[in-house]
C-alpha cells in the first residue's frame, strides 16, 4: 500500500513537472553547452540524446572546439593565437528523476523472512553538473560531477578532456587527430556500440545486477585514468592506442593520508598500464552509415584488500585480457531514424592470485558478453527500443560463490550465466527532455533460472520496471 | 483551372533579391592565399561532415555544394547569419555555422565550393523524370507553372544569381520547394513558384534534377 501511494505521488509529482514546463515553453537545445556553443540545434549531434550522428562523432573527434560564440581573445605579434575564450562557459545541468519497481521485493537484509519495499524512488536519482565544451583553440573537454543518490556523495562522473587538430591531406583529405586524457576506457570512443556510450543510455540503479561483466564494460570506470592517442582519416577510419593506470577516487595512502601511492589497503589496483586499442571504418551511404570496429584492453590486477584486511601489492596478479567487435548502423530520414548497435565482448582471465588465495577455484575462466539493440525514432520525438543482453562463462564457485543467506547477489552453481531483454519506449516533447519508461526481463540471472541463489529467487524476480524522466539544460 | 501569376510585390521582392545575388560575386575576388587555405580547412574540418568531401554530400538531408556558384552561397551564408533563411534546417544548423563566420570567411568558402567540380546523382523512375523534365523546360501553363529552365538554364547549371540545381538530392530540392510553399526562405519569386506546385510535381522535378549531370 504504502508502495502503491509512493507510485501515486511519483506520477503526480512528474505530472506537475510536465504541466509547468508546458507553461514555461520549449528550451532551446538538448546538449545545452555543446549547443550553446556551437549554436547547432541537438539534431546535429544526436538523433536523440544522447545518441551521436556522423556530425556529433565529428564534433568530438574535433576535440568539442567547434565555437561559434563571441570570444575573448588574444594574439601576438605574429598573430598565433594566445587565447579563444568563449565569453559564456559551457556549463550544463542534467537531472534524473526515477522510480524503480523490482518484479519482486528483496528479503529484508536482517529480519527474515520480512521483505523489503519493491519499490524506490530517486528524486534525483543522479544531478550532474557539466563542463562540456571548448577550453582553447584546439583543447576541449567533457566533465561530468554527478550526485548519485545511492551513494548520497558527489563524486567526478566520466570526464574527457582532448587536444585535437586537422592535417589537411593532398586532395582535401582530412587526418583528425588528437588526444584524449579520460577516466573511462571508452568513454572517448565515438560510437554507441561501445560500453561507456551504449545503451541503456540510463537504467535504475536500485535494481539488482549480475554478478559477471567483463572488466572493459565500465567494471573499472573511474578508478582508471588514461591517455589516449587517436587518428581519424577522412572521416570514416579510425585508430586509437591508449594506456590507462589505476587513479582511484576516494583512496587514501594510509601512512601519509594524502591521494597516494596507493599500498595493499586498495583493492583492485591496476599492475603498471593497462594498454587499450581501438579500430573502426565507418562507411556512409546516402542515408545509411555503417561503422564495424574491434577494441581491447589487458588488465593486470592486484587484487590488494582494505584497511582491516591488507593484501601486498606484489606477487601474482589476476590478467584480463578483453577482446572485443562492435558494430553500428544508423538511417537517418527526415522524420524516422533507426540505429542499431551491438557489441561482443570476450575476457579470458588468468586468475594467479585469486587461485593462490582460494577467491577463484579455476587458474583461467572465459568471459563472454554480448549485447544488442535496435532503436526507432519517429521525429525525434518518440522512441522504442528493444536490447538482448547476454553474459555467459565459466563456472568458478568462488569467483562467482554461493555466498550466505538472504542471496539475491549470489550464484547457486557459480555460473556466471546472465541473460535477458530490454524494453524501452520514451517521449521527448522537446530535444532535451525524455521521460522514459524501460523494463527488463531476465531470462537467466546468475546461471539459473529458477533458484539462481540457492534462496528460493527466480530470474524473473529481477525483472524491473524503470520509470525515468531525464532533462538536461 | 486559372493560371496563377507572380505578382508584383513578390516580383519586386524578387527584384532586390536578384540585384543583392548580382552584387555578391563581385566582392569574392581578392581572395588571399592564406584565406584560401584557412577556408579549405574549415571546409575538410566542419562543412565536410555534413557537405561531404568538397561538397559531394552523401546524405541527401545535405545539400551538395561542389559546383554551386559562389554568389548564391555567398548570399545564403549572409541569409543564415541574418537569420532570414528558415527553413527548419537552415535554422537548426546553419544558422549557428555562420554566426562566427565574417565576411571575408564567407567569401573564400563559398569561392572554394563553387569551384568543386559538380557531379550527377543517381537516377530515379523514368516516368517522373520525364514529367519533371517537361516540368523544368516548359512548365504546365494549366497548373500556373512556369518553366523552371528560363532562370535556371537548360541544364540546370545555374549562373551567378540563380543556383546550380543540377545533381543535387531529391530530399533537398523537395525540402526547399516545400520551404519556398510555406514562405520560411524569403524568396518571393520561388514562393510564387511553389506555391501552385502539387507533391507530385515537386517530387518529379526534384527527380529529373538529381540525374542530371555536369
Amino acid at each position: 500500500m504504502v508502495s502503491l501511494m509512493q507510485g501515486f505521488l511519483f506520477l503526480r509529482n512528474i505530472t506537475i513537472v510536465f504541466i509547468a514546463m508546458l507553461a514555461l515553453g520549449p528550451p532551446a537545445h538538448a546538449v545545452p553547452s555543446f549547443a550553446r556553443q556551437t549554436g547547432l540545434a541537438c539534431e546535429a549531434c544526436h538523433t536523440v540524446f544522447p545518441e551521436l550522428t556522423h556530425f556529433g562523432r565529428m564534433f568530438k573527434a574535433n576535440g568539442f572546439t567547434l565555437d561559434n560564440l563571441k570570444q575573448v581573445r588574444d594574439i601576438d605579434s605574429r598573430k598565433q593565437q594566445l587565447l579563444s575564450l568563449s565569453a559564456l562557459p559551457p556549463l550544463a545541468a542534467m537531472i534524473q528523476a526515477s522510480q524503480t519497481w523490482l518484479n519482486q521485493s528483496l528479503p529484508d537484509s536482517t529480519n527474515l523472512p520480512a521483505r523489503s519495499q519493491r519499490s524506490t524512488i530517486g528524486v534525483p536519482q543522479q544531478l550532474a553538473l557539466f563542463y562540456a565544451g571548448k577550453v582553447a583553440p584546439h583543447v576541449g573537454a567533457m566533465i561530468q560531477i554527478t550526485y548519485a543518490n545511492d551513494t548520497g556523495t558527489i563524486g567526478i562522473d566520466n570526464t574527457d578532456l582532448r587536444y585535437a587538430n586537422l592535417a589537411l591531406l593532398p586532395n582535401d583529405h582530412g587526418l583528425v587527430y588528437g588526444i584524449s586524457i579520460n577516466n573511462n576506457p571508452t568513454v572517448e570512443d565515438l560510437w554507441n556500440s561501445t560500453p561507456a556510450w551504449g545503451f541503456p543510455y540510463a537504467s535504475t540503479n536500485a535494481g539488482v545486477s549480475p554478478l559477471a561483466a567483463t572488466q572493459i564494460d565500465g567494471t573499472l570506470a573511474q578508478q582508471m585514468a588514461g591517455i589516449s592517442l587517436y587518428a581519424m582519416w577522412n572521416e570514416s577510419l579510425y585508430a586509437e592506442l591508449g594506456v590507462y593506470h589505476s587513479a582511484q577516487q576516494g583512496v587514501t595512502n594510509p601512512i601519509t593520508g594524502a591521494a597516494g601511492p596507493l599500498d595493499g589497503t586498495a583493492s583492485n589496483v591496476l599492475d603498471g598500464s593497462a594498454p587499450y586499442a581501438r579500430i573502426a571504418y565507418e562507411y556512409q551511404y546516402g542515408r545509411h552509415d555503417l561503422e564495424v570496429g574491434a577494441y581491447g584492453a589487458g588488465f593486470r590486477l592486484y587484487p590488494g584488500g582494505s584497511s582491516t584486511a591488507p593484501n601486498p601489492l606484489s606477487g601474482p596478479v589476476n590478467r584480463f585480457d578483453d577482446i572485443a567487435e562492435d558494430l553500428q548502423y544508423q538511417f537517418i530520414g527526415e522524420n524516422n531514424i533507426v540505429t542499431v548497435a551491438g557489441t561482443f565482448i570476450h575476457e579470458s582471465m588468468h586468475l594467479d592470485a585469486s587461485y593462490i588465495s582460494g577467491a577463484s577455484v579455476n587458474p583461467t575462466d572465459q568471459l563472454t558478453t554480448t549485447r544488442f539493440d535496435a532503436n526507432y525514432y519517429y521525429r525525434r520525438t518518440y522512441a522504442i527500443t528493444v536490447s538482448h543482453f547476454s553474459t555467459s562463462g565459466t563456472v568458478d564457485t568462488g569467483l562467482y560463490s554461493a555466498g550466505r543467506a538472504p542471496g539475491v547477489i549470489t550464484s547457486a552453481n557459480g555460473s556466471p550465466d546472465t541473460r535477458g531483454w530490454m524494453g524501452e519506449i520514451s517521449y521527448l516533447p522537446w530535444l532535451n527532455t525524455k521521460l522514459s519508461l524501460q523494463y527488463t526481463h531476465y531470462d537467466q540471472f546468475n546461471g539459473a533460472r529458477n533458484d539462481y541463489d540457492g534462496f528460493d529467487r527466480n530470474a524473473s524476480a529481477n525483472d524491473t520496471s524503470y520509470l525515468l524522466l531525464w532533462l538536461t539544460f | 483551372m486559372p493560371t496563377r501569376r507572380i505578382g508584383p510585390l513578390q516580383s519586386a521582392g524578387a527584384l532586390a533579391f536578384l540585384a543583392l545575388l548580382a552584387s555578391l560575386p563581385a566582392r569574392a575576388a581578392g581572395i588571399s592565399a592564406q584565406a584560401r587555405l584557412a577556408a579549405e580547412r574549415v571546409a575538410v574540418s566542419t562543412c565536410a561532415n555534413c557537405h561531404g568531401w568538397r561538397g559531394h554530400s552523401v546524405a541527401p538531408k545535405f545539400p551538395v555544394l561542389a559546383g554551386q556558384h559562389s554568389g548564391y552561397l555567398l548570399a545564403q551564408l549572409h541569409a543564415f547569419k541574418a537569420q532570414t533563411r528558415g527553413d527548419p534546417d537552415a535554422i537548426g544548423y546553419m544558422w549557428g555555422m555562420a554566426a562566427a563566420l565574417d565576411d571575408s570567411q564567407m567569401v573564400a568558402l563559398s569561392d572554394y565550393y563553387s569551384r568543386q567540380p559538380p557531379v550527377a546523382g543517381p537516377r530515379g523512375d523514368p516516368h517522373l523524370t520525364r514529367r519533371g523534365r517537361a516540368i523544368y523546360l516548359h512548365g504546365d501553363a494549366a497548373e500556373g507553372i512556369p518553366p523552371c529552365a528560363v532562370c535556371h538554364g537548360p541544364t540546370a547549371a545555374g549562373n551567378t544569381t540563380y543556383p546550380r540545381l543540377a545533381g543535387q538530392h531529391v530530399q533537398y530540392l523537395m525540402k526547399q520547394l516545400r520551404s519556398f510553399k510555406d514562405n520560411l526562405r524569403d524568396v518571393a519569386i520561388m514562393h510564387g513558384v511553389a506555391r501552385g506546385l502539387r507533391v507530385a510535381d515537386m517530387r518529379a522535378v526534384s527527380v529529373y534534377l538529381q540525374s542530371l549531370g555536369s
